[in-house]
């Protein structure tokens, strides 16, 4: 039964391997070749050139091209780039002595998309230093005038902030929003923590003999030497946690070998686990690690106690840890999910229980070890409790 | 010695037990028959402890097992426990485990249990040549004598059974006969309840239930006449 579980945990998580080739992020599909016309070789103009070049709202969208003045307006002639710049000599140096050379932005004349909307934001810019720069010589001409000239550095601090807190908001237009399908988690981590998760319930199958009801007889003659049927399935379930924590751990531990014989396995480890030296935190991760077996040991429990017979707890326990972990996104990430599955997954045991295997692969996370320590503690009380009811019936 | 006096018990609404009393003293057997759904297996899982009374009284060896006091009905499970050895209808056994697994559960002094097994009451059910054997590979004759097997853990001086015959060949049922025979000569004490006529053999007193009453009748009542009895 073990070997079955094993051999079903691999192949969905094929499936959910295949399923999510597509999720790689595609690069940007548009990104314009500007380019750049340096009159003099000077060094300053090339490391303010390099700065913009490397701003990542810049590099986003642009790819800089240095070029001669021949090159770069026969580059603009046959369109291979949406704009020319050309920096005056002394660039830097006029900047800072005031004199503000021009610098020259050509675009083609037909311009296409790419072209009219850099035109904008390059028109945008300039008004926006123009402003910059009357905000600064009307703040010094009013120093001068109320001859309040000590107060100037406060003066071009307000403007500074004021004119900065607008320029980094127009940041966000360029700046690339990632949202991440695995959460906090690499895609490695992520779906190192779905498979610890459908191992852990599918061992849920192997374990039937120790978990599943046992006959009614042979409870009543537990209940006539003084053990309660609270005790009895306290008792069962504890022995199932035991063999499912043990078969985890011997799981783990064949992993953690392998890795020792096989470098790729042991780096493909490394690449699982965040590791930690924080004592809170690996005390954090090994209460988190606990209650993932307590509390996927009392959903299967749980099942055991719903179904009657062994095949139909087997069934069932594949059945709902597959549509669990999908609903919670544990095959697919749940961004790839419709709206109101999501919201039902976001609910269900698994989306705890793949959360605090995060914590235990990906690194402590307060909020989330919080959460997920809080959803497992709900759905075994729920769970534990249910299964009492049933049985007990039973 | 089992007293019991004046046991009354219900499910829901629906009386099963109005007023049984009978007493059995020791080496005796006590048979109960009656037919399908009259209480038999109610009166049993009372003196057995698994099914409280609503009133009434409950004696083994002259200590109470259940009683009344204040208009609610108290059990000493001690006594229940030490005094009684219980065979329901039903094998509690684990079919994954092995018959000597599934003593060991009930034997916990793992010596005794071999004693058992070589020269004790298992030897003489014949426990002990099918012993390594998974449970669920075992005839229903062979289930019943492991039942009773584990109802004999700790040898208690009474032995409640409960059709122990039920759908057991010939060969079975004289075998668990010869076993009771013996246990009877041990001066154990024997409530049976059965629908077979080979069991009243050993019994020194049958009774018979009807309309959740006790009446005991000629032990040498057999076919038709036992029958009109119910």
């Amino acid at each position: 039964m073990l070997a079955q579980a094993i051999l079903l945990m691999v192949l969905i998580g094929m499936i959910a391997f295949c399923g999510t080739r597509n999720m790689q992020k595609a690069p940007l599909a548009v990104r314009a070749d500007i380019g750049i016309v340096i009159r003099e070789d000077n060094v300053m103009t090339q490391m303010a050139l390099k700065y913009v070049e490397n701003l990542e709202s810049a590099s986003q969208v642009c790819h800089f091209v240095e070029l001669s003045e021949t090159e770069g307006f026969e580059a603009l002639r046959k369109r291979e780039c949406v704009a020319l710049i050309v920096l005056p000599e002394q660039l830097i140096e006029g900047i800072m002595n005031g004199a503000n050379p021009s610098v020259e932005v050509y675009f083609p004349e037909d311009a296409g998309l790419e072209s009219m909307l850099l035109r904008e934001l390059t028109e945008s810019g300039t008004g926006l230093l123009r402003v910059a720069q009357a905000q600064i010589y009307g703040a010094y001409d009013t120093a001068v005038q109320y001859g309040m000239l000590d107060r100037l550095s406060v003066m071009q601090g307000e403007i500074d902030s004021y004119n900065l807190a607008f320029a980094l908001d127009r940041l966000a237009v360029y700046k690339e929003e990632t949202v991440a399908a695995s959460g906090r988690m690499s895609i490695v981590q992520f779906y190192g923590a779905s498979a610890m998760i459908l191992f852990l319930m599918l061992i849920g199958m192997a374990v039937y003999p120790v978990m599943q009801r046992a006959p009614s007889a042979f409870r009543r003659q537990l209940a006539r030497q003084g053990t309660g049927e609270g005790w009895q399935c306290f008792c069962k379930w504890f022995c199932g946690f035991l063999c499912m924590g043990l078969l985890g751990l011997a799981a783990w531990m064949v992993i953690r070998v392998t890795g020792l014989f096989i470098p790729e396995a042991s780096s493909l480890m490394q690449t699982l686990m965040q590791g930690t030296k924080d004592a809170s935190h690996i005390l954090a991760q090994t209460a988190a690690g606990l209650m993932i077996v307590v509390t996927v040991s009392v959903l299967v429990y749980f099942i055991y106690s719903l179904s009657g017979g062994r095949t139909a707890a087997v069934l069932l326990i594949f059945l709902l840890s597959v549509a669990m972990l999908y609903l919670s996104g544990g095959l697919i990430p749940s961004v790839f999910l419709p709206a109101a599955v999501q919201v039902i997954g976001d609910k269900l045991p698994t989306a705890y229980l793949i959360g605090a295997a995060g914590n235990v692969l990906g690194g402590y996370h307060e909020e989330t070890f919080r959460q997920c320590m809080i959803g497992m503690g709900c759905y075994t009380l729920l769970f534990g409790l249910a299964s009492y009811l049933f049985r007990r019936r039973g | 010695m089992i007293t019991v006096e004046d046991i009354t018990s219900s499910y829901g609404r629906k009386k099963i037990l109005k007023g049984v009393s009978f007493t059995a003293m020791r080496g005796e057997c006590i048979a109960i028959v009656g037919a399908n759904g009259c209480g038999k297996s109610t009166l049993l899982s009372v003196l057995a402890g698994t099914l409280k009374p609503k009133s009434g009284e409950v004696l083994y060896y002259g200590r109470k097992a259940w009683s009344a006091s204040g208009g609610r009905m108290y059990a000493d499970r001690e006594i229940i426990r030490g005094m009684t050895g219980y065979v329901p209808q039903e094998n509690p056994l684990i079919p994954e485990l092995t018959v000597y697994d599934n003593l060991r559960l009930w034997y916990p002094d793992k010596k005794k249990l071999k004693q058992e097994l070589s020269q004790g009451f298992l030897n003489l059910l014949g426990i002990h040549e099918f012993s390594d054997k998974q449970v669920n590979r075992l005839s229903g004759g062979m289930k019943k004598r492991v039942s009773i097997g584990i109802a004999m853990a700790g040898m208690p001086p009474v032995l409640l059974l409960d059709e122990p015959s039920a759908a057991l060949d010939l060969v079975c049922k004289e075998e668990i006969r010869r076993y009771l025979q013996a246990y009877l000569e041990r001066k154990g004490t024997v409530v049976i309840t059965t629908h077979e006529e080979s069991e009243l053999e050993m019994c020194s007193k049958v009774y018979v239930m009807k309309d959740g009453r006790l009446k005991q009748v000629d032990r040498g009542l057999r076919g038709e006449a036992l029958v009109r009895m119910f």
